[in-house]
């Protein structure tokens, strides 16, 4: 990748997240259009494309982006006020600017095509047609008090300020050839002749210069070009240049526009768009070293106190150099908080901390088979550390679900109003963090699941005031975190599923067999089912079930669930379950026979013997009287395998497992304590095998299998729920 | 089907001038033979997990330096009887195309033989009838010393897709028994 690839995908990354955040922006101003901080930030957004498109000389992105700026900033001076209908331009100026920068991206060479173009002007006219109408002039521009310059008038004009010294005519000054020459910039509107050490009758020496002039000069020249007209009487004359108002605008936003990748000197940023030159500087720094000395200690005046004391800036634009500086320095130690690293090297780390952690489990496994208590020391806290190892090299790639929860914004906007209907996003639990990589992928499933919400959940405003409902209709997005997993929901508050009408469907499509007992909560779940799923069936089913047998197989692929809640008549909760991380989690390793199984340590509740007199078991219901609940169970070994019960077991553990609000109980042989386990995929060939979700490498060397504890869960209250079991009856034999 | 022998042969031509090499491995008392291109690695049977329900053909998975492997029973995948693990038994790995690129599975047979060279000459295509494998499992048939072997067309044996569904398949079944019960 050549340097300039390199900064080209810096580039379009930037232009990404800027153009994600000018979004939020948007949506933001919706309900609160009078964020000032908000506007500024739509902007900045806008600002920082446009200079950075010019660097690579994307033109048409500059051309763009600028109208949306002049707009924007006009808001921003209050020119312009900003309504529903600007918003939604510059919703679709965003998604016009994102265009623009791909065809520029992927097309470099190539002109922009003529549909571009076209849409380019008619956004720009959108933008800057209502001008006319809502544009107030900003009369008051403005205001500057200038000291010391009160018997001029300095309206517009440059205020120079010529004290010679008493030896300038011994010195061949002329002051007013200076002032002759200063009539070639420009004009002299008045000009003040002051001798205020002029000395009484005999003490004035005739060869003294005694006179002071102030002049305002009116001139297009800059502050260098002015005070080089006075260069040859800079060492007899103390000379002031103080910049017109006029000019100040144009300090103050050649400020702003200065680049702000390190931090300059006051000094130096004045110097640098013109407000002061070098020798005002100088001399400043110079009367400021003199005070020190002078005063020998104690904080010297800043520098811009003694340039606004000595007439030479004015103090609002000190005032303005300083709050960018203040504001490079801020931008400066933010960007410093964060590396952007690719993310596969975060990958390469984490399969390495994998590594790591399962050799460490192998020298274990060493330590304790040869019974080396010294070297079981060292080994205790190697495996300490590596465990912190691994929990700080997963938690650099754990993101807040914030990010993807905002872009749904612009959905529900976008397709509520396609759709006619008034549908509000309310969004909580965003900053809740979860690995990138689940991030990803969850993406598809969440906008298939909201769009259902909005498509078929929530009702027409007619409908809904018809039943007594406000005809704003809201959806929510949900995130928190329980034991080890996050939970994200999506609740409508629509007409929820109707039973009836799945089970009409399920039934006609043999998926349901008619003497069925299904519970309310099983009918729900037949919206996932894949044979409810085609198109045909679904229009006639008010359209829900498209696709859902696929939004649930993503979410399984990543060892999560999905949960449907609906109440008919109030709306429709689905809670998606996720593992918080794809890499590495504690783990809980229990074995059956010589089988080892892991069950991740976050979904383990307690592990209690089975024999133990505070449970009474049940052998033929398969349940648990565990002090007063009813425990399901589910023998592992006869599960996996249909081994024929061993007629004396050893004594049995019974790890008691929970997900969400439902507990089980697995009965295994062994209980070998808590496992740092490495997730290995299974790969391809086991993608529909259900109750195991993965592998890992023990120490050993060998593989253990990673229980579904959810999925086997269910299996568990199945077993319970039905009087005679498979695996009971098959024992019976 | 001729076709692919075609291509596979070519393909073999172009490295081996014209003689394709092909290891040879027992299933049973039957030999098999499999293009050597399609072998990664032949390993000791070592510590096999097994897998729970799944059907008898998924022998389990293995720890092949870090990664877990699954191992297929050949002979049960071959419509045979699950073989009997024995000191001769070995782990023939070989790489299978999946959509996002190769996924190593291992083959369990009884015992490896050698690698033999045959020349296209002496490859015939399958028959149509006569043998109590699936046919589309069978690449070509090779004369070797006057006896046939069978060339195993790897893609259809250890066809992912098929793996998968049929695993999928044997959970349906028993859970049918389950319910029938």
């Amino acid at each position: 990748m050549s340097e300039l690839d390199a900064a080209l995908t810096v580039f379009a990354q930037e232009a990404e997240e800027l153009l994600t955040d000018m979004e939020d922006a948007l949506l933001s101003l919706e309900t609160k259009p009078d964020d000032s901080e908000t506007i500024n930030s739509l902007f900045r957004a806008m600002h920082t494309i446009k200079g950075s498109s010019g660097l690579f000389g994307f033109s048409a992105v500059v051309g763009f982006t600028h109208e949306a700026e002049s707009v924007l900033d006009k808001v921003r001076n209050g020119e312009r006020s900003i309504d529903a209908e600007l918003i939604s331009v510059l919703l679709d100026s965003k998604d016009h600017t994102a265009k623009l920068i791909e065809h520029c991206l992927t097309q470099q060479e190539a002109p922009i095509p003529a549909s571009l173009a076209a849409e380019s002007e008619r956004l720009i006219r959108q933008l800057t047609g209502r001008q006319t109408t809502d544009l107030q002039q900003s009369d008051d521009s403005v205001q500057l008090e200038i000291e010391g310059g009160g018997e001029i008038s300095v309206d517009d004009n440059w205020l120079i300020s010529l004290e010679f010294q008493k030896d300038a005519f011994r010195n061949g000054m002329d002051p007013l050839s200076f002032i002759r020459y200063l009539r070639t910039l420009g004009e002299i509107k008045q000009i003040l002749t002051m001798a205020p050490e002029l000395p009484a009758g005999d003490d004035m020496d005739p060869e003294n210069c005694y006179l002071h002039f102030k002049i305002a000069f009116q001139s297009d020249a800059n502050k260098q070009t002015i005070e080089a007209v006075f260069d040859f009487a800079s060492d007899d004359c103390d000379i002031k240049i103080l910049p017109p108002n006029s000019k100040f605008e144009e300090y103050v936003n050649l400020l702003n526009a200065q680049d702000d990748n390190h931090v300059k000197r006051l000094g130096d940023m004045l110097v640098q768009v013109g407000a002061l030159t070098q020798n005002d500087v100088d001399h400043a720094l110079q009367s400021q070293q003199a005070i020190v000395e002078s005063e020998n200690q104690g904080p010297s005046k800043p520098l811009g106190e003694i340039l606004v004391e000595r007439h030479v800036v004015q103090q609002p634009l000190v005032d303005q150099a300083l709050k960018k500086q203040e504001q490079t320095k801020q931008k400066l130690a933010s960007e410093a908080n964060y590396i952007r690293v690719d993310a596969t090297k975060l990958g390469h780390l984490i399969n390495l901390v994998g590594e790591l952690v399962i050799s460490s489990a192998a020298m274990n496994l060493i330590v304790e088979r040869h019974g080396l208590s010294d070297a079981g020391d060292v080994a205790a806290s190697m495996n300490a550390l590596v465990s912190s190892i691994r929990d700080t090299a997963l938690e650099l790639r754990m993101v807040q679900i914030g990010e993807t929860f905002s872009r749904f914004k612009r959905v529900v906007r976008d397709v509520s109003k396609e759709l006619n209907k008034d549908i509000e996003l309310y969004i909580s639990g965003g900053e809740t963090e979860l690995d990138k990589t689940v991030v990803e992928k969850i993406n598809d499933p969440l906008t298939h699941l909201i769009r259902n919400a909005l498509d078929h959940g929530i009702e027409s405003p007619a409908q809904r005031l018809a039943v007594g409902k406000p005809a704003q209709g809201t959806v929510q997005l949900n995130a928190y975190h329980e034991s080890g997993h996050i939970v994200i929901q999506i609740a409508d508050d629509g007409a929820g599923l109707n039973s009836e009408k799945i089970l009409d469907k399920a039934l006609a499509n043999g998926l349901v067999k008619p003497d069925h007992d299904l519970s309310q909560q099983d009918i729900h779940n037949l919206i996932f089912a894949a044979g409810l799923s085609t198109k045909d069936q679904a229009t006639n089913l008010s359209g829900r079930g498209v696709g859902m047998d696929v939004v649930k197989k993503n979410i399984e692929a990543l060892r999560g669930s999905v949960e449907i809640d609906s109440i008919e008549g109030e709306g429709t909760t689905i809670s998606i379950r996720l593992p918080l991380t794809l890499a590495i989690i504690d783990g809980f390793m229990v074995g059956t026979g010589q089988d080892r199984y892991i069950i991740p340590l976050s979904m383990v509740d307690e592990c209690i013997e089975m024999n133990a007199n505070e449970c009474e078991i049940d052998e033929i219901q398969h349940y648990i009287n565990l002090r007063g609940q009813v425990l399901p169970y589910l023998r592992l070994g006869d599960y996996f395998h249909n081994q024929i019960a061993d007629t004396h077991r050893k004594r049995e553990s019974v790890v008691v497992v929970k997900s969400g609000q439902t507990k089980a109980g697995f009965v295994v042989d062994e209980l070998h304590g808590e496992h740092q386990t490495v997730i290995k995929p299974l790969g391809k060939v086991f993608e529909r095998l259900n109750g195991i979700t993965g592998a890992t490498v023990l120490g050993d060397g060998n593989v253990a299998l990673i229980l579904d504890v959810q999925g086997l869960i269910q299996a568990a209250i199945k077993n319970k729920s039905r009087p005679a079991p498979f695996l009971t009856s098959q024992r019976i034999q | 089907m001729s076709n692919l022998i075609r291509r596979e042969t070519s393909h073999v031509v172009a490295v081996q001038e014209q003689v394709g090499q092909y290891l040879t491995f027992l299933v049973g008392t039957e030999s098999f033979a499999v293009s050597i291109l399609d072998v990664k690695e032949i390993i000791e049977i070592a510590n096999v997990t097994r897998v729970p329900l799944t059907p008898d053909y998924i022998h389990g998975v293995i720890n092949l330096r870090g990664s877990v492997v699954p191992v297929i029973d050949l002979s049960a995948r071959l419509s045979r009887h699950c073989s009997e693990v024995s000191k001769r038994s070995c782990i023939v790995l070989v790489a299978v195309e999946t959509g996002e690129g190769s996924q190593l599975i291992g083959m369990l047979v009884d015992e490896v033989r050698e690698i033999l060279e045959i020349p296209p000459a002496n490859i015939q295509p399958a028959p149509d009838f006569g043998t109590d494998i699936r046919t589309d499992f069978i690449q070509a048939m090779a004369r070797v010393d006057d006896v046939f072997i069978i060339l195993l067309a790897i893609s259809r044996v250890l066809s992912l897709d098929e793996l998968s569904l049929l695993s999928d398949l044997a959970q349906s079944q028993e859970h049918l028994v389950a319910a029938s019960d």
